[in-house]
């Protein structure tokens, strides 16, 4: 079944839903529980994930393991049982925000706190991994 | 703000089934144990602060259009 999102940057979307997730927490600091996984051109490492409830309100996202191969995610007992992870990781996507502003070199990735997607439901969590960089340069 | 001074092995009750004990206080830190159901999130303000910000600059900064451009090829091994 497709999913009708209105948004500023692309008009209004025909999604499939199973690009539509529910966000039961929401993304910290930011409005809404209920987003859009949208592709951009063909080759593309971004997508944008925009708020099915605010035509004004996406950001870019990127998947970290094309970005950092040694990208690791961490998770506390409790925020894998809350975002309803399996123990193995089957089946659960990955996204980091992306600060896409300026040049390419100044593009950095939030690698502390992914989103993970598993069954149409996606949680901010925190990634207690080492190292893992609020900031970290996608390009540099 | 609400302030209340505690002693190690006392606590504050929230509503909520919320319990937060002060387990140790020794110099400059305190060692904090949080009781909470599993449905209430509990982070590092710090790390909190910090994704926050970094949502909130994501949206602001995002550009109209993203570059179509592919992640560099990772270097062959060897």
């Amino acid at each position: 079944m497709p999913v009708t999102i209105e948004s500023r940057r692309f008009g209004r979307l025909e999604l499939p839903d199973t690009q539509v997730v529910d966000v039961p927490h929401g993304l910290v600091g930011l409005p809404g529980t209920r987003y859009a996984f949208v592709p951009t051109d063909a080759g593309s490492p971004f997508w944008w994930l925009q708020s099915a409830e605010d035509p004004d309100l996406a950001l870019p996202v990127c998947d970290p393991f094309q970005f950092f191969p040694d990208f690791a995610l961490e998770l506390s007992d409790d925020a894998t049982a809350e975002a309803g992870l399996p123990e193995d990781g089957a089946g659960v996507q990955v996204w980091v925000t992306v600060r896409a502003s300026g040049e390419l070199q100044d593009f950095a990735a939030n690698l502390r706190g992914p989103i993970v997607v598993v069954d149409g439901t996606a949680h901010q969590v925190v990634n207690e991994a080492p190292g893992a960089d609020v900031r970290a340069p996608l390009f540099a | 703000m609400l302030q209340i001074t505690r002693r190690a092995g006392e606590r504050i009750v929230l509503d909520g089934g919320i319990s937060i004990v002060v387990l140790d206080v020794t110099g400059g830190q305190v060692k904090v144990g949080v009781d909470a159901p599993r449905s209430v999130r509990v982070y590092r303000g710090e790390i909190w602060d910090a994704i926050e910000a970094e949502n909130r600059a994501a949206v602001a900064d995002a550009p109209d259009a993203l570059p179509a451009m592919p992640p560099r090829e990772q270097p062959a091994d060897g």
